[in-house]
């Protein structure tokens, strides 16, 4: 394997590795969308008085369903 | 140590906790930017016993009854989670409004601090308010503060920590109120007012009155004028626009396509003798993907620019008040329109900005129609077509947007003709901000915000799918190397999906629908995928964001008429939004049957645009129709029976059920 081929590989190694931890932090940090501003990071599913998680709560709501 | 930011919409609440954490919050100058609760903790340079402060932002709340979703975070919060101090914003501008919520808080004997803000608006009005009268009058301290120069920010600390575990004596209380009768909880608001006004009378002294007729009602008399309001609107919306994808964006674009080719460039030179397949997993997979989509950077972090200028000066609420009466005709009101214009940056948290509408109809529709306004993520979409296909005219942007108005006032009477709404009438009330200079210093840093964001995606999402697509559309499903793409594990999964856009852009292209499909993840990716699939990147004059020969060099490379390139961006810019604003709208509607009825709307109009576009422009410019005529006809034929069973079912349920109202 020449030098140039091993040189690839190790970067893109880094490069996808480095993104996927980013994904996988924000992801497991509560993030909603990566990428998006004021998308909100706060919602870590055990705060009573967030709607985020009431919604759990309210998902059988169909009083005005189509 | 926790403490909570409350008080009315509008009074300055993100803008000090931006400025009290660091953090980078969206603020705007309406009520309502602010519909979930945000936690960071307070610099040290205010901590000056080196004690570790949390501080809450919670959303704008008239009072403790609340009266939207997002008001009830507020009480609930505060009443559930007992922070240590409650820091109580107060609009100096209009006391009176303000220290009803106050009194209210003070009710719950939990140790608070008044920050008395937008001091420095009522320097400017010469306006005084007597701030040790009012300390005693609601019995906790009081602190002169501006948030958008953290004047006050050292005092309010200080003070907020002073005030912890003291006990607070309400100023006013009222017991023994029967909340399940009406009359007798105005009556007691009634009495909390006239308190209130009572305290306001002794400690503020003005010169100015709201009742005397400014600059700004002058002002707002052509602004929101029911006829010179809308167009003076839509040539405001036509400027942005212009500015950032033609006369300022473009030309920085230039440049940073250029940067950015002469690095491809150069890396492509320095691993020339490399494995094919390795060298183009990382040249034209990864850094030409990333290319194709950071070289529309400047155009979106312009559009942010401009965005945040005209919230901070006050007109965006305006705007709401003007479009407010079309909106009722098709049963939404003036409050959808800030979810509308929110998700012209990202749509995410213009959905969710939905939920400050009280009536639950309007609010699920409102998310539901949200992401038809193209949001920054589609302008590199736009910008690439407007480009390669129409010379980069400016006019694509604006008919994009126009035609997403217009799909939204058509949607929403669908809605109405679904659900059976037709007759239920919405009322309308907002808080119109004081005009006021906007901030360059804040608008720029809200770009630069969005700009780092635009960065991080395209750096991770973008990348990685990117790569993935890169991969799939090297080898086969045997893991050989594809000897032709049409070959590839990507043409193979995306080859079936190439039928259902036959009728929108009159070839069978696995590489479009694939393109289409990675948009689902992130709209830029439609960029990054056909930049990727066809190494569109090489046949992109980047100084000019040009397709080399023009449109029919194009129909060459990718088989795309004029007519079908408009056609596929109406398709990928009106069908469903990527997975995170549906997210998004799922926990705004609250409801799977809203949810998937949305998804199925904008899939159904994202096609029937999408094939009209096509069809119809083929028509003009060939004479002919398109591919795909009867396939795509059919389909729209079996979408539209099935509205019209519905509308019709609907229909009958309301005359029913009216019927039975009149019986009883």
């Amino acid at each position: 394997m020449g030098i140039e081929n091993f040189i690839i590989i190790a970067v893109v190694a880094i490069i996808v590795g480095l993104a996927s931890l980013y994904v996988y932090k924000a992801k497991k940090s509560g993030k909603k969308c990566i990428g998006c501003s004021s998308c909100g990071s706060s919602c870590t599913g055990n705060c009573s008085s967030c709607s985020g998680c009431s919604e759990k709560k309210q998902v059988n709501n169909k009083k005005t369903d189509f | 140590m926790r403490i909570a930011l409350a008080g009315n919409p509008n009074s300055g609440k993100t803008t000090m906790f931006n400025a009290l954490t660091g953090s980078s919050e969206k603020v705007g100058n309406w009520a309502g930017v602010t519909v979930e609760k945000k936690e960071s903790t307070v610099k040290k340079l205010y901590c000056k016993n080196g004690e570790t402060i949390t501080a809450v932002d919670l959303p704008g709340a008239y009072s403790m009854s609340p009266f939207t979703s997002e008001e009830s975070v507020t009480r609930d919060y505060i009443k559930n989670e007992t922070p240590d101090v409650i820091i109580n914003i107060v609009d100096a501008t209009n006391l009176s409004r303000s220290l009803f919520f106050t009194t209210q808080l003070l009710e719950l004997g939990i140790p608070m601090v008044i920050a008395l803000n937008k001091a420095d608006l009522n320097k400017k009005k010469d306006t005084k308010i007597d701030v040790a009268l009012l300390e005693k009058k609601m019995g906790c301290p009081v602190i002169n503060t501006v948030s958008t120069s953290a004047d006050g920010f050292s005092e309010l600390i200080t003070a907020v920590i002073d005030q912890i575990e003291k006990d607070q004596t309400p100023p006013y209380t009222e017991n023994n109120v029967d909340l399940s009768d009406i009359e007798a909880v105005k009556a007691a608001d009634r009495k909390r007012f006239e308190f209130v006004n009572a305290v306001v009378k002794e400690v503020e002294t003005r010169k100015v009155y709201t009742r005397e007729r400014n600059i700004h009602d002058k002002i707002d008399n052509v602004l929101t004028n029911k006829w010179v309001g809308i167009p003076f609107f839509a040539l405001v919306m036509f400027l942005v626009f212009q500015i950032s994808q033609v006369w300022v964006g473009t030309p920085i674009a230039d440049l940073l396509g250029e940067l950015l080719g002469l690095f491809q460039e150069w890396v492509g030179g320095l691993l020339e003798g490399a494995n094919p397949l390795l060298y183009a997993l990382l040249v034209d997979g990864i850094i030409g993907g990333l290319i194709a989509v950071m070289g529309f950077l400047p155009l979106v972090m312009v559009m942010y620019f401009l965005i945040a200028l005209l919230e901070d000066c006050g007109y965006m609420a305006r705007v709401a008040v003007v479009l407010d009466p079309i909106f009722k005709k098709v049963g939404l009101s003036g409050k959808s329109v800030i979810p509308f214009v929110i998700t012209v940056g990202c749509a995410v948290p213009g959905v969710m900005a939905s939920r400050t509408i009280k009536n639950e109809r309007e609010r699920r529709a409102t998310a539901m129609l949200a992401p038809f306004m193209p949001c920054g993520a589609k302008i590199p979409v736009i910008s690439l077509f407007a480009g390669i296909f129409f010379n980069n005219a400016g006019w694509v942007s604006t008919v994009t947007y126009l035609a997403g108005i217009v799909l939204i006032f058509l949607c929403a009477l669908l809605i109405n003709g679904i659900t059976g709404n037709s007759a239920k009438k919405s009322y309308f009330i907002i808080e119109i901000p004081e005009y006021k200079k906007p901030s360059f210093k804040g608008a720029f840093k809200s770009m630069c915000g969005r700009g780092w964001e635009y960065i991080v995606k395209a750096a991770t999402i973008i990348l990685l799918c990117n790569t993935a697509v890169q991969i799939m559309q090297s080898f086969t499903w045997s893991f050989t190397v594809a000897e032709n793409a049409n070959e590839s594990i990507l043409a193979t999964i995306a080859g079936p999906f190439a039928y259902v856009l036959l009728p929108v852009v009159g070839i069978l292209s696995w590489q479009l629908a694939a393109a289409a499909i990675t948009g689902f993840i992130a709209k830029e990716n439609v960029v990054g995928t056909i930049a990727v699939c066809y190494g569109i990147t090489k046949f992109i004059n980047m100084d000019e964001l040009v397709l080399e020969g023009g449109a029919s060099d194009v129909a060459a490379i990718m088989g795309l008429t004029q007519a079908a390139a408009l056609a596929y961006l109406m398709f990928n810019l009106f069908s469903p939004p990527c997975f995170a604003a549906i997210g998004a709208m799922r926990a705004e509607m609250k409801s799977a049957k809203w949810l998937w009825g949305g998804i199925a709307l904008q899939l159904g109009v994202g096609f029937t645009v999408g094939f009209a576009v096509y069809q119809i422009g083929t028509l003009i410019s060939a004479g002919t129709l398109g591919a795909g005529f009867l396939p795509g006809i059919i389909a729209v034929a079996v979408m539209a029976a099935i509205i019209t069973v519905m509308c019709i079912t609907a229909t009958k349920r309301v005359k029913a059920e009216r019927a039975h109202k009149k019986a009883k």
